[in-house]
């Protein structure tokens, strides 16, 4: 039944794909499109539903053995016949991951209707938006980590398709394969994790592989050698230190794009996962530290790059990788369903702030520099409300979803007693609250600076993308109520639908004292929303400037994002130059010395030989040339150009092999 | 009960005269079709076998074979027509364009 | 006994219609004794109980092959046929190393001789095969799905005409 739901983006795609691109209208593309995202949604309603009612947590549906059984010996020993079926499997954890890719995944189908409307390329990029939208669903709902996998790279595929989708701008095109190449070395940490599991337990089945985690068939290091390499396959899918540079420059994609697989759904691939072997995690305790401060640090190091950006779309790139971190430190402490709660909250907000920012760029006719906005505020009414209501939802103001997950993980974070972890989150949160309201201030507020090309043609949005706007703002205020705490007087509801799929984990904190953190966090963001507004709106961003004129290395090293790319560019891409340089010195130097110092000894033994050359050689030479000649014109004869000869000489070979064959043996 | 031996027999005769029609004929098309009396007396043997063997794979190889003789005919014909517009002949005679 | 004669039935009749095949002047003739040849060896396959091997011999040889040879040797026009040129000696050896071939291979067959039947259940039928067909042989049969693929695309690219305009 759930099979259903990834069945029809599969149908989009290919109907989009194989026929439309050649023969559909515009209007019949968008149908297919929406048609398949729609369809795919109320299957997982529908399926959603199915799992509220049923008794079972959770449903395997194998289609076919995809390998068929083959004997692997284990690291102990044991001889274990590992076969690999194409299964999938429906539980709670999957059935949030399936709501929220086919749920965001409809919204912004539809907005994409709008914004792509003038583009050449409309059935290519909705055959690619639906294709990305079946592999995530691949990915979200595999049974094991071979079908998983498929998933896995089917996203990486198609983030790379849609990245480089206007291929003919070069940045765009670099972006993909940056994006792709950085995405290459994760899954290659990912394979060799699978690996790994596959060498110490002889299966990847996730039932199985929490089995026998439960079991204590795994000794502590393979666990954490094994989750390590998962990990480091989730840093690149969700754009974690070390491997968060691309997700910046896949901001050359369409906004669509950007919103659904930059930051609603792709890039939370890695928290899925390590969600999804929690068990693995759990066990080996180390792997677990090394997510929690992995996204912590994240959290706030993308965060003070985002401080900075002038692009709108990417001060949002910085602030996905910076929640995505405030996700995987949720789930580094343990609080698996905080991490989801946030994924999930996450998602409708910074989706909503991605399409409103593509409906600002799609108002000022391409413009993305904030540097050349401002005023807006009465030009776009609508897409500014929204905005807002992103924007307070993200900074975790009381009463909006973001607020609650956002608590929640920090909660937790706390009640583990890794105050440092904590402290980060909270760090990161002040950031985010202040550059997105300097974001808004810059955008909206203040005197307006566009220039006569953008400033011509100033639209509010059509209603096509207004509306999935509207509902994703409704989303991003109300979402967060399916998981109201208990100290709010809530029933925590999401965390204990993920209880079948995640376990539980208790925050054992008094209730005073999570009052308190709430009241700190909520501080903290109203503080940092009040001082963008007193240094953006209030002093015209004149603090920020002489900010940045008095500390100059520290604005240029963050502005610079930290020299990251050229590091990287100088290690991995210099160190290739600087090996292909060294190799060519050897060859220049020594070898060519060498081959220089031999052709010296040759040419005077060579004059030596000319002697002997001219006289003896030469007729010999042309002997042998003669000869030659006589023989090909022989020879020549054989070639008679007619089929049945070459056929008769095939035929008397087999006939020679065979004769070989009677007499001799 | 067929003797397997009869049936080897009857598939490479098949087999022989084919492989003279390819060798002693010049029409390209009749070639063609000579070229199926092999591919067929090979099949009668792979089938005999698989029946003597009591496996599946004599049937399994000679499927394969058919699937072969499927290609081997349409990419045959397409250089039949394409040479025919060519040279306007079916001789092979004609066809001596390697000649050295 | 009985699948015995219609065996050596269907053999003969293979052998004499291929002979015929290969001696024709006329390729529409060829065309015909071809088709006697397949349905003979069909058959021929029926008495081996291969009956799999036989229903798509005669789908695909008989339905498709066969009506191939005789649109190409329509659309060709095989009406100016040219008797063809060979003389007698050349034409006894070309019919002669075949015939050197096959001695030999029975020469070879007789001397290594044949290992005895295995017990004889009627189990290597239909089911057994499909299923080895999508397991163990999955991979040959993915390559000759592409290997048709290409055939396809090959075909055309080489039959059609490489200038619209151009009555060649």
């Amino acid at each position: 039944m759930f099979l259903l739901i990834p069945l029809f983006p599969l149908l989009g795609a290919a109907v989009n794909g194989l026929v439309g691109i050649r023969f559909f209208s515009r209007r019949a593309v968008g149908v297919t499109a929406v048609g398949a995202a729609g369809l795919s949604f109320a299957a997982a309603v529908a399926a959603f539903a199915g799992l509220l009612r049923s008794a079972e947590p959770v449903l395997v549906k194998t289609l076919f053995t995809w390998v068929p059984a083959s004997l692997v010996r284990t690291a102990g020993g044991r001889a274990v016949s590992l076969s690999l079926d194409l299964a999938f499997r429906y539980d709670s954890l999957a059935a949030v991951m399936t709501l929220v890719v086919t749920g965001v995944g409809l919204l912004i189908h539809i907005y994409s209707v709008g914004y792509m409307a003038h583009d050449r390329s409309y059935a290519r990029f909705f055959a690619y938006l639906n294709l990305f939208t079946f592999a995530m669903l691949i990915l979200v709902l595999g049974a094991n980590l071979g079908v998983m996998f498929i998933g896995w790279e089917g996203v990486g595929l198609c983030s790379y398709l849609l990245i480089g989708f206007w291929f003919t701008k070069d940045a765009a095109a670099a972006a993909g394969k940056k994006a792709f190449i950085t995405n290459r070395v994760g899954d290659f940490g990912f394979l060799l994790g699978t690996g790994i599991l596959i060498y110490a337990l002889g299966t990847v089945d996730i039932a199985g592989i929490t089995a026998a985690v439960e079991g204590g068939m795994l000794a502590k290091g393979t666990a954490t050698a094994a989750a390590l390499l998962l990990f480091l396959g989730a840093t690149g899918k969700s754009a974690q230190i070390p491997l968060y540079t691309w997700l910046p420059d896949a901001m050359e994609g369409p906004t669509p794009v950007s919103a659904l697989i930059h930051a609603a759904t792709m890039v939370t691939a890695g928290v899925y996962m390590v969600a999804r072997f929690h068990a693995l995690f759990s066990f080996s305790g180390t792997a677990l530290t090394v997510v929690a401060l992995t996204g912590a640090f994240t959290a706030v190091y993308a965060a003070t790059m985002g401080l900075v950006q002038t692009d709108i779309k990417r001060v949002l790139a910085y602030s996905t990788i910076s929640q995505i971190g405030t996700m995987f430190m949720g789930l580094g402490v343990g609080a698996y369903a905080a991490g989801m709660f946030h994924l999930v909250t996450h998602a409708f907000f910074k989706s909503l702030l991605f399409l409103a920012a593509g409906s600002v760029i799609h108002a000022l006719s391409g413009e993305q520099d904030m540097r050349k906005m401002g005023g807006l505020k009465k030009h776009v009414p609508r897409t500014y409300r929204v905005f807002l209501v992103g924007a307070l939802a993200i900074s975790g103001v009381p009463g909006l979803s973001g607020f609650f997950s956002k608590d929640e993980i920090l909660a937790s974070a706390f009640a583990s007693g890794n105050y440092l972890v904590w402290a980060l989150g909270l760090a990161g949160a002040a950031l985010t609250a202040f550059y997105m309201f300097r974001l808004i201030f810059l955008t909206f507020h203040g005197e307006e600076r566009f220039t006569p090309e953008s400033g011509h043609h100033l639209h509010e949005s059509p209603p096509v993308m207004l509306v999935p706007l509207q509902v994703l703002a409704v989303l991003a205020i109300f979402g967060g109520y399916v998981g109201l705490p208990r100290v709010l007087g809530g029933g925590a509801w999401f965390a204990r639908f993920l209880k079948t799929s995640v376990g539980v984990h208790e925050t054992h904190l008094p209730a005073g004292t999570e009052i308190l953190l709430m009241m700190v966090s909520v501080g903290v963001a109203v503080a940092a929303i009040y001082a963008a507004y007193a240094v953006y709106v209030k002093r015209r961003g004149e603090p920020a400037r002489r900010f940045s004129e008095k500390f100059k290395t520290l604005y240029r090293t963050v502005s610079r994002k930290y020299y990251v790319d050229e590091a990287y560019n100088k290690i991995f891409v210099g160190g290739v130059f600087a090996a292909g340089r060294t190799a060519d010195w050897i060859d220049r130097r020594i070898i060519d010395g060498l081959v220089d110092g031999a052709a010296g000894l040759a040419r005077r033994v060579s004059r030596l030989a000319i002697f002997f050359d001219e006289r003896v050689v030469d007729d010999a030479v042309n002997g042998v040339g003669r000869v030659h000649l006589i023989a090909s014109s022989l020879l020549r004869r054989l070639q008679t150009g007619y089929i049945y000869n070459y056929a008769l000489a095939v035929v008397l070979g087999a006939a020679l092999v065979i004769t070989l064959v009677v007499t001799v043996f | 009960m067929i003797p397997i031996e009869a049936v080897l027999g009857l598939g490479l005769i098949v087999f022989t005269i084919g492989l003279a029609g390819v060798l002693v004929r010049k029409n390209l098309v009749i070639m063609l079709m000579s070229l199926e009396l092999l591919l067929n007396g090979v099949n009668i043997i792979l089938a005999g076998l698989g029946r003597h063997l009591n496996s599946p794979r004599g049937s399994i190889f000679a499927l394969f074979v058919i699937i072969m003789a499927v290609s081997e005919a349409a990419v045959g014909f397409a250089l039949v027509l394409s040479y025919f517009r060519h040279k306007k002949s079916y001789d092979t005679d004609a066809l001596n364009d390697l000649k050295g | 006994m009985i699948t015995l004669a219609v065996f050596s039935l269907f053999g003969v009749l293979a052998v004499v219609s291929a002979v015929l095949v290969v001696v024709q002047k006329n390729a529409m003739h060829s065309v015909l004794y071809l088709a006697f040849t397949v349905l003979a060896t069909a058959g021929v396959f029926f008495t081996l109980q291969a009956e799999y091997l036989g229903a798509i011999q005669i789908l695909v040889y008989g339905g498709g092959i066969v009506v191939l040879y005789i649109f190409v040797i329509i659309i060709v026009n095989l009406k100016e046929i040219v008797p063809e040129q060979r003389r007698l000696i050349p034409k006894i050896f070309l019919v002669g190393v075949p015939v050197l071939l096959c001695a030999e291979v029975v020469t070879l067959v007789l001397r290594t001789g044949f290992p005895a039947a295995p017990p004889r259940e009627d189990g290597a039928g239909f089911k057994e095969m499909a299923e080895m067909f999508l397991s163990s042989y999955l991979l040959p049969f993915e390559a000759a799905s592409v290997l048709l693929l290409a055939v396809l695309v090959g075909a055309i690219v080489v039959a059609r005409r490489k200038h619209i305009d151009d009555p060649d």
